[in-house]
């Protein structure tokens, strides 16, 4: 008899549902909501220094120049809000569930390289100021930028997925070859390229220092 | 631009120490047609399928012996010698989860063919989790009193099938259950296997006077030369007992299954007619009364009430788990649902209502165990919240998902290395940059 009230119940129970146990509950987790309110700040940081880039890049006019020396506080502010919107997007699952999920692992993945690059440029922007809109440096600078609003523009856009809410931009990528819904990984030969090539990135940046 | 083209290689494989081989095609369409007319309900079912199997396991005469072919087989059988099928749960709201979760609540740890399942004699099938009192260890089944109470209560998913091979040649479906298992319902089968395990030969062959043969040729039967048009099975009109005493060659062969009459309560689903493969697709029609006096059985169908569906689809030459399922479907008998049923003429179904396309997919090795653990699935908290999984998943992701969680490890730590070796490129480049880019001295 237990077992017959217990399925009943399962089937018909308490507000109409179904109550369930659920395996391995964290002590303690917050919300998604809060990282969602919270990563919308980097990201309209980042994308305004973006702008105020490209405007920079095509314009030499005193407002140009003005909105320019707002661009780095602009994008080191954005990476001080994303270390607070990354650390609270690891905080809604647990680790050992969010790296199970392909879609998990590429947001954590893409967070990661918009978060690490804009910090790159923030300090680039920090240190070479308006020397990044001279000469040939503008296009380099322009095209930076350009990677850096892309990264970010992914980034978000498999949050919406990971959230249920796949956009026109998680089908794209799809259809230039990458599916979101399969982890972003790379084979082994390609990870010692990598790291070969961070080395060599490296010694050609300090040989470069040397003979300037 | 090489870590763009060369990403997510590396991995997938075929790996028959783990079980694992993974479909050339992810996704197909099942097109289905429902008709009633408050007697009997008709199902209609039409699908893609290159080369249609006629056979399943087959006994092939070799240097003396009778030696079995065919059958259950990692992924693809080369030989096509494993039956196309196509498989359909019901439920009437009865089983916790079902409209919202599909097959997938039916899938507990450990089942025959997942990778690190140990094989045994006894078949570990799918089963319902409030059969177990731990719903995720196949042998902790509830006592036989427990069982026939839920069971009482309606905790048990109708399945019916349909066999080329094993039910299609003599008109019949199969009807069957999952509960405490997937099983049969009471009654004989449409098969026996036809072997004669004492003597070590079959028990039957075919009738010279009716198919002009005694046995086909393992060559004809594997490259489709054996078609519609030719006796290809054994049943009481096309068999006669086995003469051991004949001059047998070696490629001889005989299907390892005499097909006959169902009786009792699994004799319910049927066909009007023999399906036949044509033009690239199966159209299999199954019928059955509904109301089949069986409420323990079968799950009864009324006018005006709605019913849960999910679907599976073996083509290719693929049993077991190496088939495509469906998400769980609303079937409407008068009222709105997903496949809205047409009323019918006394025993004339009407067709005349389009197809419901309905997405199939390699569903993987995903447990029910799994999908409600907070620790592996980030939307075991949705589970539990009854939020439905089309909501939050399509059919293709799913299919994904499915492929990558049978690699899950290996994945997962090339996602890790992938991660800090890109981070580490990023790192490198930003020092690059500070290193080489130009700036006068004393300029600020």
């Amino acid at each position: 008899m237990p077992v017959l009230v217990a399925g009943a119940a399962l089937a018909h129970g308490g507000g109409g549902g179904v109550e369930m146990e659920l395996e391995g509950t964290p002590s303690f987790s917050i919300p998604p909501v809060y990282h969602i309110l919270v990563v919308h700040f980097p990201i309209a940081l980042w994308l305004t220094a973006a702008l105020f880039i490209f405007f920079r890049v095509f314009s030499n006019s005193d407002l140009a120049v003005r909105l320019q020396k707002s661009v780095w506080p602009l994008i080191l502010l954005g990476s001080l809000a994303g270390v607070v919107a990354y650390g609270l997007g690891q905080s809604i699952y647990l680790w050992s569930a969010l790296t199970q999920s392909p879609l998990g692992r590429n947001h954590i993945m893409l967070a990661t390289w918009t978060l690490s690059y804009w910090t790159v440029l923030g300090v680039l922007g920090y240190r070479y100021r308006r020397h990044l809109f001279e000469g040939a440096q503008r296009w380099v600078s322009f095209i930076l930028t350009l990677i850096g609003a892309a990264v970010v523009t992914i980034t978000g856009t498999l949050g919406g997925a990971l959230n249920g809410t796949p956009s026109l931009v998680t089908k794209t990528l799809g259809d230039l070859g990458w599916e979101v819904y399969m982890t972003f990984y790379l084979p082994t030969w390609m990870l010692w390229a990598f790291g070969l090539g961070a080395v060599v990135i490296v010694a050609r940046g300090v040989l470069g220092r040397r003979r300037a | 631009m090489a870590a763009w083209v060369t990403h997510g290689t590396g991995i997938f494989k075929v790996d028959p120490e783990r079980n694992i081989v993974i479909p050339d095609a992810l996704e197909s369409t099942l097109q289905v047609k429902v008709a009633f007319d408050g007697e009997t309900i008709w199902f209609r079912y039409r699908w893609p399928v290159e080369r249609p199997s006629l056979f399943n396991d087959v006994l092939v005469y070799q240097d003396g012996e009778w030696i079995a072919r065919g059958g259950e087989a990692l992924g693809p059988n080369p030989d096509f010698l494993t039956e196309d099928r196509v498989a359909m749960m019901i439920d009437d709201g009865s089983v916790p989860l079902f409209s919202r979760y599909g097959g997938y609540i039916t899938i507990g740890d450990g089942l025959t063919t997942f990778t690190g399942t140990p094989e045994t004699e006894e078949e570990r099938t799918k089963y319902l989790p409030d059969t177990r009192t731990d719903p995720n260890d196949f042998d902790t089944i509830r006592p036989e009193s427990d069982l026939q109470m839920l069971r009482a209560a309606g905790q048990f998913i109708d399945l019916w099938q349909w066999r080329s091979s094993r039910s299609n040649p003599i008109g019949l479906g199969d009807d069957g259950f999952v509960a405490e298992e997937r099983g049969g319902d009471a009654g004989d089968g449409p098969y026996i296997t036809n072997f004669d395990y004492a003597a070590g030969q079959p028990m039957f062959m075919f009738n010279p006077d009716v198919a002009g043969y005694r046995a086909l040729a393992i060559d004809d039967v594997t490259s489709a030369a054996v078609g519609f048009n030719d006796t290809y099975y054994l049943s009481a009109e096309t068999a006669v007992p086995f003469d051991p005493d004949y001059a047998w060659q070696n490629g001889d062969t005989i299907p390892r299954r005499f097909l006959q009459p169902e009786t009792g309560s699994r004799a319910d689903v049927v066909q009007p007619a023999s399906a036949r493969w044509r033009n690239g697709f199966w159209d299999v029609t199954l019928q059955r009364s509904m109301d089949t006096g069986n409420p323990l059985d079968d799950k009864i169908f009324r006018d005006r009430r709605s019913y849960d569906l999910a679907f599976a689809v073996f083509r290719n030459a693929s049993t077991m788990r190496w088939h495509s399922i469906s998400l769980p479907v609303s079937l409407g008998l008068g009222t709105t649902a997903q496949i809205q049923a047409r009323r019918s003429e006394p025993g004339q179904p009407d067709w005349t209502g389009p197809w419901t396309e309905i997405e199939v997919y390699y569903p993987g090795q995903i447990t029910w165990g799994r999908l409600v653990d907070l620790r592996q699935h980030p939307g075991a908290d949705r589970i539990a919240a009854r939020v439905p999984v089309a909501y939050r998943h399509s059919e293709r992701q799913l299919a994904l998902y499915g492929i990558e969680m049978e690699f899950a490890e290996e994945i997962r730590s090339q996602w890790l290395w992938t991660l800090a070796m890109s981070l580490s490129l990023i790192v490198a480049f930003g020092v690059a940059m500070v290193l080489l880019f130009r700036r006068p001295e004393g300029k600020a």
